[in-house]
């Protein structure tokens, strides 16, 4: 009977894929620590490991083969490497990620659901998580946001960050984004990328390009854009 | 002397109590406001190693350190400092131990504290992040400041910190700079570039985010200079 318990506690560890982390610092500093057992498997985004335990082995892949990684590094905004961090001694052992801007980061259990990433907000996930690339059109692209987005589906956690906090919102049936604060959205959502109040109005308003979205899921926002920064600091860094 | 730490972790500032006849020295420009009868003045440190090699290392490490030195004078005075980027900061007492800190890892120290520019060898240089090093020795407080929030490890065998997040280290560790992946291109187009390894035992001081990292996404959508 005991052996019986072990063996479905050992099926419910391999099928649940779901790796114990912390997210510590939150919101300004927001830093992953995730402890690794024994055998286990985290992919990271490029340069997003801030420290780990000697005992840990990295590994550079292409993010989801060379082809794909070409594909979601042109098309997707993200780096075409990942690292994989796995951890081939007995005991448990400790990663620290982190991103590059300040801000907030989400864990997203995935489990049937799917989710869309904008560029840059992809931080980590577990193996049992499919990476695909979705159509995102010619309008996001013109946006800046790419020709591609990141699609995460299969079963286990995804780590997504942003600058500034995050907010999950419920889209019920339209909404109105700033293009630059969308962060993650369901890919049941549809977009719809326009000029804010056609061109000239757009250009004066700042608000640029806005999204309007429709149907019915959850989408993250972030309450800072790097855009935004980079409007500000642009006049100053003159004469 | 008293030490209040405001506005953790994110906009930290050090607000300095000080009793007459005492000396507080900190990084040139980390000054945010102080009593109109303190008495300051400024310091330059270069590194220890002569000669033309010496020389060299030191040029190419762009290696010398602008000091202040706060002087109370005749009565109580307060001090206000805080470092440039957004993030904490963190007073460690030195007891005899070395501890090795990050050039931008150092905003202040008490007098009774050495400080020597070191440097770590070439190797250093490679990792793009111009690392060089103050060795910190005597007796007193250092206080070190970050770009994010500082956590402590407490390093028992062996930890691999990435350079662009080291803060400081206790010199009771060996420390290396090696690659973080078993091959060189792996370890370039990985992103992690060059990391530290620590063995032994001791405490080393991590910035949860990385300034050269937080600059290249801003500054690449910056136009050129």
């Amino acid at each position: 009977m005991f052996l019986g318990t072990y063996a479905f506690l050992s099926i419910l560890a391999t099928r649940g894929d779901s790796v114990k982390s912390e997210i510590r610092y939150k919101p300004a500093f927001a830093t992953l620590f995730i402890t690794l057992k024994p055998g286990e498997k985290l992919v990271a985004e490029a340069g997003a490991m801030a420290s780990m335990a000697g005992q840990l082995s990295m590994k550079t892949e292409f993010f989801g083969g060379l082809l794909p990684g070409l594909m979601k590094s042109f098309f997707g905004g993200e780096s075409l490497f990942v690292n994989v961090f796995s951890n081939a001694s007995q005991q448990p052992q400790e990663l620290v990620l982190t991103q590059a801007s300040i801000g907030d980061i989400v864990r997203i259990e995935i489990n049937g659901n799917e989710m869309c990433f904008q560029p840059g907000a992809y931080i980590a996930h577990t193996p049992g998580v499919k990476v695909e690339l979705q159509w995102a059109g010619f309008a996001s692209w013109f946006a800046g946001e790419g020709l591609f987005k990141l699609k995460m589906g299969g079963k286990g956690v995804v780590f997504c960050g942003a600058y500034g906090g995050l907010s999950e919102v419920r889209v019920q049936d339209e909404l109105i984004v700033d293009n630059g604060h969308l962060v993650a959205y369901e890919p049941k959502i549809r977009m719809n990328i326009k000029l804010s109040g056609g061109l000239i109005g757009s250009v004066t308003s700042g608000e640029g390009f806005v999204n309007r979205v429709s149907g019915r899921g959850k989408i993250y926002l972030q309450s800072r854009s790097v855009d935004g920064l980079v409007r500000f600091l642009r006049p100053k860094l003159r004469g | 002397m008293k030490l209040d730490l405001l506005h953790q972790p994110d906009s930290a500032i050090a607000k300095i109590t000080m009793a007459p006849q005492e000396e507080l020295v900190a990084e040139a420009g980390a000054m945010v406001a102080m009593s109109p009868y303190m008495n300051v003045s400024t310091t330059l440190r270069q590194g220890k190693g002569g000669g033309i090699l010496g020389g060299l290392k030191r040029m190419v490490a762009g290696e010398s350190l602008f000091l202040s030195v706060f002087r109370s004078g005749n009565s109580d005075a307060e001090l206000f400092l805080a470092p440039k980027l957004m993030g904490d900061i963190l007073p460690y007492q030195l007891k005899g131990t070395e501890l090795v800190v990050q050039s931008t890892g150092y905003m202040a120290s008490t007098p009774q504290v050495d400080i020597d520019l070191g440097f770590q060898g070439f190797k250093s240089l490679f990792s793009g992040e111009s690392l060089f090093w103050l060795s910190m020795s005597g007796s007193g407080v250092v206080l070190l400041s970050a770009f994010g929030a500082i956590y402590e490890i407490d390093v028992a065998g062996e930890y691999v910190v990435d350079t662009g997040h080291i803060v400081a280290f206790e010199k009771t560790l060996d420390f290396s700079i090696s690659k973080a992946n078993p091959s060189w291109i792996g370890s370039f187009l990985g992103g992690e570039g060059l990391v530290c390894r620590f063995r032994g035992q001791g405490k080393v001081f991590c910035q949860t985010h990385n300034p050269g990292a937080f600059g290249q996404l801003v500054g690449s959508k910056l136009p050129p200079r």
